[in-house]
């Protein structure tokens, strides 16, 4: 009885030892954590680890933490991607390949899941944190004990994901666990449960994240920086986490809704006794459309900064792009059925819904063409971040284009879920999310560590990530048009072999570009010094960033700025340059208050992850004990009153002499 | 760009102003997740849906109780922090347990109408209604109890700690939460339950 | 409308006053007793008490905003506050209008 309440359903049979496959990916990604574990061991480094990342509230360091946990899921996402382009360049005809059904269907959910919850999400947050308080000018975002509990929620979050991977399965349903396959009866096993938790935890974080940098954008302005002075990446963030604050919701209560169907027999989703399947896809898009529109609207706003900067010219109509921000963000809560166009809605809907979709297309344009304008007689400079823009043009476009096309209800109905729909999503979720967020993290990169990356390997990954995007994904437009349908692990017809074998070509292509970006990043700590940003300027900025060493000191402003036009930063260098001043600074110097580091985020997401775990596997005493621990800390927390200090003037003065010194 | 001196005490009262706008924010987030759940209610009860109405079962002089609890309940704290703000703090915590006494018997109350309900068959795996009507309003019944806590704890901490900022900024949070829970009550006693006894 | 201390925080909610909490909650009052009276006394006809009872909530909604939350455009934060609230509600009608709608049309074509 007792180890029935400790253990629930959890057995060694959990451990799937039938595949080798997901054994020696079990395996390997075992042995990396160990050796993380060992070599911060040996190297003595856990009490710097603990004191300076762990219990960080710093807004700078947790967006470090988000993109090393965006870079390594994108690992694995992309060995689930390897894997499916693998499979299907070989599984024709005769051939089976050499993934299984159960297995492939827990691959392309694990691979979506992961992209859009632990790679695109994550590095979204990762330039939220590292550029939003610094360009409007504050010492950090609103809420930091917040920010430190969202961070570690989302990285519980696909830590149950990744458990998944040795103890137990996936779910085997697609990235967003359609009823009834979803529901009990059809998934008996532990897979759409560690779906449920691990974005039900993840999406939490998400959205006390959005609450905060709403929160931030409206009341942390610095002086002077009124709405219609923040940069436009600011904006595109102030919308997205509007989105994010909305849309959230609607995900916790269908998640939580399907998990009372799976957990206590209830009949939401379930196909008697009154439930309504369709419901559950009607409310998972009600969230799933703004979701897209989260992860595009900050790749749009690093497009703005990058354009700008890069061609040297202030950007075009920025009135009209924040219109075009805001109209994005409110059309993209009326177009949510055109991702169920056939699923039985009447004609007049279908066309409603239609007709929205193809609107929202308009202020996307309206963006597109003030980029160009930008660009236009400017002096542009083709470094890495505005190669990635360029790219983002043409590629976006055509998914936009295929986006359009599938707009139309009698489209629709030829290709849904076909490779075409594939195509046209990965379309403008590579060529717009990833090329932008590639560019900003390349942009920014210098802010956050001190040294720009190296241009060279920059420009190599980048050309191989775009060949190999093309060669990957074009062949499944043309296979889709034929007929192909997604989520297919093998096909009895070779003649559509040869189109398989040239995506896997273009996988590989990204692999190389992926293999690439690390050699990137090696080769630049390695040459750190060499590359290192000595400025805060690298190069030669608009926004209030750029006015800060690199990386920014702790208090990110010794003086809170005050700006009294757009691209305060421009404008700033151009009048004092003239003058023959580089970097007057103010020399009186004031303590600084700033919040002190805490273990409450970590805690309380460790234990809403051991919550989650026992729920998953009906393991009742460690639920309890986790669910008590999430309530308790937060309980203790309150209780605190050391939860913040007064950085001393003269650190302050030395911090800021040290850089004035090496810029000069 | 002018540097600009910040007094190092003046932005406390600009935090507070922030924190209270988070809570506020989070106050939208929950309309929005209530909203799913009366959607998701709506859809599920549609006439012709399988499997016994709640009006079979349904006693309208215990909600009509219940509603009186809740809006008495709203009153008195909102007593609270009228004290509050005068620093009558011993009359804070008095008001602060009336209103706990007051949502403790809402939540007893409901409590026992589930009970009663299972008893009499309408469980919440007996039918889409049924689960629909458990969540819904549970979800309602589980906000109302946290807050419960929260009460309590408000009268702790007006005990322990000496930061009257901090015990001002969680009474605005939580008045915030209790208002906007009678409020969705409002919502759930016309659309549950009154529509359901017609 | 300024507070009466100097360093009172900017909460975005009106003036606390006694006087607007009693009115409330009168007016709550009154308005729950005539949504349940017509449908307990079960002899009006439906349309009428669905009316009642719908213009009754969304009124109670509206008194407990006001005199309650104190929702208020005079400060700042009261004014962000209030669009806050307003977009929240018109993403809300949205989302359920939307799905009843939705919902609604597969029930009419798929059964």
């Amino acid at each position: 009885m007792l180890e029935h309440l400790l253990f629930g359903n959890l057995t060694l049979e959990a451990i799937p030892l039938h595949s080798p496959i997901i054994v020696g990916a079990g395996l390997f990604m075992v042995l990396v954590a160990l050796a993380v574990v060992v070599l911060i061991t040996i190297y003595g480094q856990w009490s710097y680890i603990w004191n300076e990342w762990i219990t960080s509230v710093d807004h700078k360091k947790i967006g470090i933490m988000y993109l090393i946990l965006s870079g390594v899921m994108l690992l694995r996402g992309f060995s689930d991607a390897i894997l499916m382009r693998s499979q299907q360049a070989i599984a024709a005809g005769n051939n089976l390949g050499y993934l299984p059904p159960e297995h492939y269907d827990q691959i392309f959910s694990a691979h979506g899941v992961i992209m859009i919850f632990f790679v695109a999400m994550p590095m979204m947050f990762a330039l939220l944190n590292i550029a939003v308080p610094l360009q409007i000018g504050a010492r950090d975002v609103a809420y930091p004990y917040l920010n430190s509990l969202s961070f570690w929620l989302t990285f519980v979050g696909a830590m149950l994901c990744n458990a998944s991977l040795v103890i137990g399965d996936f779910a085997k349903t697609g990235w967003l666990a359609y009823p009834p396959l979803a529901e009990l009866y059809y998934s008996p096993g532990v897979g759409v449960d560690y779906f449920i938790w691990s974005l039900q935890i993840a999406g939490v974080g998400t959205l006390l994240a959005g609450i905060n940098f709403i929160a931030t954008i409206i009341k942390m302005r610095c002086k002077g920086m009124t709405l219609m002075r923040m940069p436009i990446f600011v904006w595109s963030a102030l919308c997205a986490m509007i989105l994010v604050a909305l849309a959230f919701p609607v995900l916790t209560v269908t998640l939580a809704l399907l998990f009372l169907d799976r957990m206590f027999g209830m009949h939401f989703f379930t196909d008697f006794a009154g439930g309504n399947i369709m419901m559950y896809i009607n409310l998972i898009w009600v969230w799933g459309h703004p979701e897209v529109y989260i992860l595009i609207l900050p790749a749009f706003g690093v497009f703005s900064e990058v354009v700008a900067t890069f061609s040297q010219k202030v950007l075009f109509g920025y009135v009209t792009m924040v219109w075009a921000i805001a109209i994005i963000t409110f059309l993209s809560f009326v177009v949510w059925l055109h991702h169920f166009f056939t699923m039985g809605a009447g004609a007049d809907v279908n066309a409603f819904f239609g007709v929205a979709t193809m609107i929202i297309a308009i202020p996307t344009g309206v963006k597109v063409f003030n980029w160009l304008f930008t660009m236009y007689q400017g002096r542009i400079i083709l470094a890495t971040p505005m190669l990635w823009v360029t790219a983002f043009f043409t590629t976006f476009a055509i998914g936009g284009m295929t986006g359009v096309m599938m707009a139309v209800p009698p489209v629709d109905f030829q290709v849904h879920n076909s490779l075409f729909l594939v195509a046209h999503f990965h379309n403008v979720i590579i060529g717009g999310v990833l090329f932008g967020y590639f560019a900003g993290i390349i942009y920014w990169f210098p802010k956050a560590f001190g040294f720009r990356l190296d241009e060279t390997w920059g420009k190599w990954a980048f050309a191989f990530w775009v060949l190999g995007f093309y060669v990957a994904f074009m062949p499944l437009y043309v296979l889709g048009l034929n007929g192909f349908m997604r989520r297919v692990n093998h096909y009895s017809d070779t003649m559509y072999q040869p189109y398989f074998i040239v995506a896997a070509i273009g996988a590989g292509l990204i692999l190389i570009g992926i293999f690439l970006q690390i050699g990137q990043l090696i080769v630049s700590i390695k040459n750190r010094h060499a590359l290192r940003d000595r400025t805060g300027d690298p190069w030669h900025g608009r926004t209030l960033e750029w006015s800060v060493s690199s990386p920014a000191p702790l208090y990110n402003f010794a003086v809170l700025p005050t700006v009294d036009s757009r691209d305060p930063f421009w404008a700033y260098k151009e009048t004092h340059l003239a003058e023959g001043h580089v970097h007057p600074k103010d020399l009186h110097f004031q303590p600084i208050h700033l919040p002190k580091n805490t273990a409450a985020g970590f805690i309380i997401a460790m234990f809403a992850g051991i919550t989650g775990f026992a729920l998953i596997w009906h393991m009742w005493i460690p639920g309890v004990i986790g669910f008590l621990g999430v309530i308790l800390t937060l309980i203790a927390k309150t209780f605190s009153t050391d939860t913040d200090y007064y950085l001393d003037a003269e650190t302050v003065r030395r911090t800021e002499l040290a850089h004035l010194k090496e810029a000069i | 760009m002018q540097s600009d001196v910040i007094a190092v005490n003046e932005h406390h009262s600009d935090n507070d102003t922030t924190d209270v706008f988070g809570f506020w924010l989070y106050i939208m987030t929950d309309c929005i997740l209530f909203a799913c759940l009366f959607a998701t209610f709506i859809v599920l009860n549609l006439p012709g849906a399988p499997g016994p109405d709640l009006k079979n079962y349904l006693n309208l002089s215990d909600v009509l109780i219940e509603t009186f609890l809740l809006l008495f309940s709203n009153f008195t704290f909102c007593l609270a922090v009228l004290n509050l703000y005068q620093d009558k703090f011993a009359k804070v915590q008095a008001w602060l347990a009336i209103s706990f006494l007051l949502g403790a018997s809402f939540v007893f109350i409901e409590v026992s109408e589930f009970i009663h309900l299972a008893n009499e068959g309408f469980r919440w795996d007996l039918s889409g209604k049924a689960s629909s009507f458990f969540t819904l309003v549970g979800t309602h019944g589980l906000h109302v109890s946290c807050g419960l806590l929260w009460i309590l704890l408000m009268i702790m901490q007006l005990f322990l700690l000496k930061d009257t900022n901090a015990i001002k900024r969680r009474m605005t949070y939580l008045g915030l939460f209790w208002n906007f829970l009678d409020i969705v009550w409002i919502f759930v006693f016309t659309i549950v339950y009154l529509v359901g006894a017609i | 409308m300024h507070h009466h201390e100097i360093s009172q925080p900017d909460y975005g909610t009106g003036k606390k006053k006694l006087g607007i909490y009693v009115v409330g909650l009168i007016c709550c009052s009154i308005l729950t007793l005539i949504a349940f009276g017509m449908v307990m006394a079960n002899m009006f006809p439906r349309w009428a008490v669905f009316t009642v009872i719908y213009s009754a909530a969304c009124m109670q909604f509206l008194v407990q905003l006001f005199c309650f939350l104190r929702l208020n455009t005079q400060t700042k934060q009261g004014k962000i506050n209030v669009m806050s609230i307003l977009f929240t509600g018109v993403i809300l009608l949205f989302i359920v209008a939307g799905s009843l709608w939705i919902m609604w049309n597969l029930n009419y074509n798929m059964m």
